[in-house]
């Protein structure tokens, strides 16, 4: 959890290392030596007996004086002595080399302060106060568009990136730039004429380009048996028409197409049915030299008929036995580099689908069926027109608002529809009003207001449409449905039984795949893995191929869990994952064969099992050519144990030249090195182990058995608490022998990601609640997501 | 999704044509915007800000001889065909803004504010009005858009960004008011989307922008009726968006003003992003010689790579990533490397000077009429500094020239004279302590 410490004060922060000499005097008054006691002490005794040497009135260190606290009446003051818990559950003080108590006295002493703290929550509970303004973020404001339009569109393109805070980009998105809303107003705009169906000014073109390092020599997941390379472009089809298809290769930077040695087919397909097959030929001068071969793909294209809405529309090059011949005496799987290893055959580099052109009308786009939920029977009464407008503008206010409309919500959007209206047909009428319904703030923004009738700082049940709408965006990252928002109208959604039910519900259906894609892909860094381009030299074998594939056994892996209900504990201990070919070769796994993932089952020794082993988090944890055992550590610290490591000091001296060794360091030399300083020892001497304790996967993930200096990779390792071990297994062997702490973590990145709020002191008592119960599930990721759904901080809000 | 005819030539985008290609089609398309003799007389003031990460290496990159120059350093040479119009400014500096800790995310906040940003992780991040946005405020009066802030990493980092700092101020070089960081573009279509439209005729684009100030108005009046449902702190919330809105207002009738009796160039639209990162930045670069051209900004930042950033340069044999280098440790072999992406860096900076300078503008060029800001917030990236730092100006007539300082001077007192060179007068920015008569 990272808000313990975003929480302190400045003053505090800086404390940390400006008492560094106060520190130093500290360590010699401990160093006298206390023996450990035969019998456990008791929590006030141990205190003064391991922490009070620096922690006191004269020396403040970390700004903490526990000699003056009084520990019975802990909950009198959480914000210390949460603190306090924490570093003891972390076993991360007494520092390294300070004696320590042993294993019965720190749980007797956490668990005097939890009761002391758990009580004072339990009297009076702070649920903390989740901002009043919340914008929808990038993948809110798609979603919301996908359940409330019933239309794919791809927002990336029209709004900007969103900043994270606290890890999650859901977090701190209340203000509001110029920008955003230039952006917000195009898009409703755009949106509104898709879905309606509204001819656009003109016809247009859209190109989908393929990752230029995607390897297509072989069967590629999501297209047909016996074709390679290619690929399958899902596509929103405006309006009835003609549309053209077109498509390119691969080039490379001479503008030759890539691979061409000898003709090959390729096929075109909508939906599955073969639009046509081409036959490309390989253009050569008359000394047999490539030469800029414009002409080869010109013809590439065909133009057709096709109805609105989604399709499917896929290019792809029909298999050659002999090809695949050739690519199998190729050391490397991955052909894309011109010089190092190019393509042995051609490839797709984008397909451009122009239109419409002699556009016949809306047709049945889903959108329109999900909008137009009346249809004004004669086009000339204009009663019943203004009627069906107002049915149909009610149902999309109450969607888009999350809540029950009124007519004064109407009356402008219905103004709206008259004004275009009068200008053009219904549907124009319906279109603008969407287009204002779309940028009204009541859509853009989740707003929770305080009770009228609060007191200043009181903690409130949130209301049941507030709740409605917690639920939605937690488990869906959109909007609430009707079930919801009718559930929460009858005011019954706060009801344990009818809430649980619908969570139920919810986390059954196939929206609640934001869990992996928005929580997980957040929380683990999975999100990173686009933006990782690894050394070519180094890493020759590393393509789209493989980087989509580490994403997608990390993502198959987290919904497994989601999807069938199974302990959290697995993320780190299972003994299964999800492969294809691609990725078992580059985990050196056999008999995994084909483009399509599946469950593999690994054996007892194998190095993979779990989030530790998988090369999606290994690589985003490296620089582009070496491992960093420093991101890992933290990563870990962060991300498993929820300790993240205290801020590095000020101005960090130069390394100083390297010692003339005659060779150059090992990582791990490197490592040490760094941990002499002692202003960067505070942060490495934690970070660092538990980094270099995986340093047999390489910065892509691969396992190894020497490092990038031809050393004999030391794996020894070590945890914040002492405990030392040897490797990946034994990290993990030493993670998993205390479960409660990385479900702790869990359910802390849960509870952030669910109320939009980085987590404090105060919800401390919440998360441990929430993960004790849990343990009597072993951890199943429901009793995890029910919890965080019944927790005091989900359920109310304190008032301003 | 659906691409519109509306485009800029294709080959306006084509690389390998280089600084010698005018666009004299550029000065037909936009008659309106540009009144030349206007021009003349009293020229159309520019300000663009670009920004490199992670300092330099000052050795390469400082010029030995002071005041009078005739030639550059190793890391500015591909500056030298515009020397005339350039000043390479030594040992400045953005003293005490930094934090022990999360220094990359400082050294791109502090650039352009010159203050200390509020240290936090959450959205209570906290820092000042931009140096650029101070201009954008005043010059962006007369254009449909105040200003472009403009960068080439599409991708979000998430997780955490650097050490006690909010991503925001890592990703956001330009911030509206202390509390509003303006988002970074990378996408050149949405780029370009933002200055020419998003198509049909004039009439169309007119039709929609009075549709949109219909919108907006109404949504004014939403925002008063949820001003008066929340609390006092929460109102003042409410009261940052009513500006946000207003601003937008303004520009939309800005935007009208200028789309009355303008021709609507037929102007093909990048579709997608270069995969080739040289090829985007001089796109990035390109629409930004277009948007001064056409005067629909005259401020623009430019975030040519984000700090920390681990890229690598393979194409000119880098193939180690940016950051690692940069912590040198003095060792000479990486120092050369981080000249080599420093020199890199300065080239494709060259090719937009280039681009200005073949640009007619008025009696000139655009270059005659733009000033340019290239720097970094770090000084020394192996310790993470923030004095003699990397600042060269472009643009301008008074140039030829090498301004060092004996001792530190703060990099605010640059701000705060490109200011006054663009008419605005303020007694101080950030951390100043007066202008340089030198620069006005």
């Amino acid at each position: 959890m990272t808000l313990a410490y975003a929480g302190e004060s400045m003053a505090r922060r800086f404390r940390v290392w400006t008492f560094g000499a106060l520190m130093a005097g500290c360590v010699a008054a401990v160093s006298l030596g206390i023996a450990p006691q035969a019998q456990s002490p008791a929590p006030r005794e141990a205190i003064n007996q391991y922490c009070v040497a620096c922690h006191n009135t004269t020396l403040k260190t970390a700004g903490l004086t526990l000699d003056a606290a009084n520990l019975d009446k802990a909950g009198e003051n959480p914000a210390v002595w949460e603190k306090v818990v924490r570093k003891l559950r972390g076993r991360m003080m007494p520092p390294p080399g300070r004696p320590r108590p042993d294993e019965t006295t720190y749980n007797n002493v956490i668990a005097s302060l939890e009761k002391s703290l758990d009580a004072a929550a339990a009297a009076n509970p702070n649920p903390g106060r989740t901002e009043t303004f919340r914008r929808l973020n990038r993948s809110e404001y798609q979603n919301a568009i996908r359940d409330l339009l019933a239309l794919d569109v791809d927002v990336t393109s029209m709004l900007p990136k969103d900043d994270a805070s606290y890890g999650f980009d859901n977090v701190g998105v209340g203000g509001l730039s110029t920008t955003l809303l230039e952006r917000y107003l195009a898009a409703a705009q755009k949106i509104s004429r898709l879905a309606v169906g509204t001819p656009a000014h003109s016809t247009g073109v859209s190109v989908v380009t393929l990752p230029v390092d995607l390897t297509q020599e072989d069967h590629l997941e999501g297209l047909p048996l016996g074709t390679r390379g290619g690929t399958v472009v899902r596509y929103d089809f405006p309006l009835d028409g003609q549309y053209e298809f077109q498509v390119r290769l691969m080039r490379n930077r001479n503008e030759n197409v890539e691979g061409l040695s000898e003709p090959h087919q390729m096929e075109l397909s909508l939906d599955g049915a073969q639009l046509g097959v081409f036959t490309i030929t390989p253009n050569r001068n008359a000394s047999g030299g490539y030469y800029a071969d414009e002409a080869v793909d010109r013809d590439l294209k065909v133009r057709i008929p096709v109805r609105s809405g989604p399709h499917a529309i896929s290019a792809t090059f029909i298999r050659k036995t002999s090809a695949l011949q050739e690519s199998e005496r190729q050391p490397y799987d991955a052909h894309f580099n011109m010089d190092r290893h190019p393509r042995i055959q051609p490839a797709v580099y984008s397909i451009s689908i122009g239109g419409p052109f002699d556009a016949t009308g809306a047709g049945d786009l889903p959108s329109r069926k999900r909008i137009f939920v009346c249809n004004p029977l004669t086009p000339s009464n204009a009663a019943a027109e203004d009627r069906c407008a107002r049915t149909i503008l009610s149902t999309l206010a109450r969607r888009a608002y999350r809540r029950p409309v009124t007519d004064e919500d109407l009356r402008v959007p219905l103004k709206f529809y008259k004004d275009a209206r009068a200008e053009g047909n219904f549907d124009d009428g319906v279109e603008m009003a969407l287009r204002a319904i779309l940028t009204s703030p009541e859509f853009l923004f989740r707003v929770e207001r305080d009770p009228a009738n609060a007191r200043p700082g009181q903690s409130y049940r949130i209301s049941d449409l507030e709740l409605a709408s917690r639920l939605s965006f937690f488990l869906w990252s959109s909007i609430p449905d009707d079930e919801l928002l009718n559930l929460a109208t009858q005011g019954k959604l706060h009801e344990p039984a009818v809430q649980e039910q619908q969570v139920r519900r919810m986390m059954a259906d196939s929206r609640s795949k934001s869990l992996v894609t928005d929580f997980a892909g957040q929380w683990l860094y999975l999100r990173n893995l686009a933006a990782v381009v690894p050394d070519a030299r180094l890493f020759p074998d590393f393509d789209d191929n493989l980087r989509q594939a580490m994403r997608r056994e990390t993502e198959l892996f987290f919904e497994n869990i989601v999807r069938e209900d199974r302990s959290v504990i697995e993320l780190l201990g299972a003994d299964y994952t999800f492969l294809n070919e691609r990725l078992a070769r580059h985990y050196g796994i056999p008999n995994v064969y084909g483009s399509n993932f599946r469950k593999v089952t690994l054996g007892p020794d194998s190095v993979r099992g779990g989030l530790l082993g998988q090369a999606s988090i290994l690589t985003v944890t490296s620089y582009a050519n070496r491992t960093s055992p420093v991101l890992r550590g933290k990563w870990v610290l962060e991300n498993i144990l929820g300790t993240p490591p205290p801020p590095p000091p000020g101005n960090v001296p130069p390394l100083g030249e390297n010692p003339a060794v005659g060779r150059a360091l090992t990582m791990r030399e490197r490592m040490v090195q760094h941990r002499a300083n002692p202003a960067c020892s505070g942060c490495h001497q934690l970070m660092d182990p538990i980094g270099l304790s995986v340093e047999n996967f390489d910065a892509v993930g691969r396992w190894r058995t020497r490092g990038e200096g031809d050393e004999r990779v030391d794996a020894t390792g070590a945890l914040p608490s002492g405990v030392a071990f040897e490797g990946a297994a034994g990290l993990k062997k030493a993670l998993l022998a205390h479960p409660e702490s990385f479900a702790t973590t869990v359910t802390e990145k849960l509870l952030t990601f669910a109320v939009g709020r980085g987590t404090d002191y105060y919800d401390a008592p919440a998360v441990r609640a929430i993960t004790r119960e849990a343990r009597n599930t072993d951890y199943r990721f429901s009793s995890l997501i029910l919890g965080v759904i019944k927790s005091a901080p989900f359920q109310m809000r304190r008032s301003q | 999704m659906i691409i519109k005819k509306l485009a800029l030539p294709r080959r306006t985008f084509l690389r390998g044509m280089g600084v010698t290609m005018a666009l004299p089609l550029l000065d037909a398309m936009f008659p309106a915007l540009t009144p030349m003799a206007a021009a003349a007389a009293n020229p159309t003031k520019r300000l663009g800000f670009v920004y490199i990460p992670m300092g330099m290496n000052p050795v390469e990159w400082t010029p030995q001889v002071e005041g009078k120059i005739t030639s550059l350093s190793p890391s500015l040479a591909s500056l030298q065909p515009f020397l005339d119009q350039i000043t390479v400014l030594t040992n400045t500096e953005l003293k005490d803004m930094a934090y022990p800790t999360g220094n990359h995310a400082a050294s791109n906040a502090i650039f352009l504010s010159a203050v200390r940003p509020k240290r936090t992780e959450g959205s209570d991040y906290e820092l000042a009005t931009t140096v650029d946005q101070i201009a954008a405020k005043q010059l962006g009066k007369e254009t449909a858009i105040p200003s472009l802030e403009l960068g080439t990493d599409l991708i979000a980092q998430t997780g955490n960004c650097d050490n006690g700092l909010a991503c925001a101020y890592q990703n956001n070089l330009a911030w509206s008011s202390p509390t509003t960081p303006l988002p970074t573009e990378a996408d050149p279509r949405v780029v370009f989307e933002r200055l020419f439209g998003d198509g049909g005729t004039a009439q169309d684009r007119r039709s929609e922008l009075r549709k949109n100030q219909s919108i907006l108005d109404w949504v004014t009046k939403d925002m008063a009726r949820l001003q008066k449902q929340v609390g006092a702190s929460d109102r003042a919330r409410v009261n940052e968006y009513v500006e946000t809105v207003r601003e937008v207002e303004r520009r939309i009738q800005k935007a009208e003003q200028q789309t009355t009796g303008a021709r609507l160039p037929d102007l093909e639209r990048p579709s997608n992003v270069p995969d080739d990162w040289e090829e985007h930045v001089k796109l990035m670069f390109d629409l930004q010689v277009l948007a001064f051209q056409a005067d629909i900004t005259r401020v623009i930042t430019f975030q040519m790579a984000r700090e920390a950033s681990t890229r690598t340069y393979p194409q000119i044999g880098i193939n180690e990533a940016h950051h690692p280098i940069s912590h040198h440790a003095n060792l000479p072999d990486r120092l050369m490397r981080l000249a080599k992406i420093n020199a890199y860096h300065v080239s494709l900076f060259a090719y937009l000077v280039g681009r200005l300078k073949a640009t007619p503008d008025g009696d000139g060029t655009l270059l005659d009429h733009t000033t340019y800001l290239l720097g970094s917030g770090m000084g020394n990236p192996n310790v993470h500094d923030h004095t003699n730092l990397p600042a060269v100006l472009a643009g301008g007539r008074n140039g030829g020239r090498h301004l060092k300082w004996a001792e530190p001077i703060p990099l605010a007192n640059v701000h705060l004279s490109l200011l006054e060179k663009m008419g605005i007068h303020q007694a101080k920015f950030g951390d100043s302590t007066g202008v340089i008569e030198a620069l006005l």
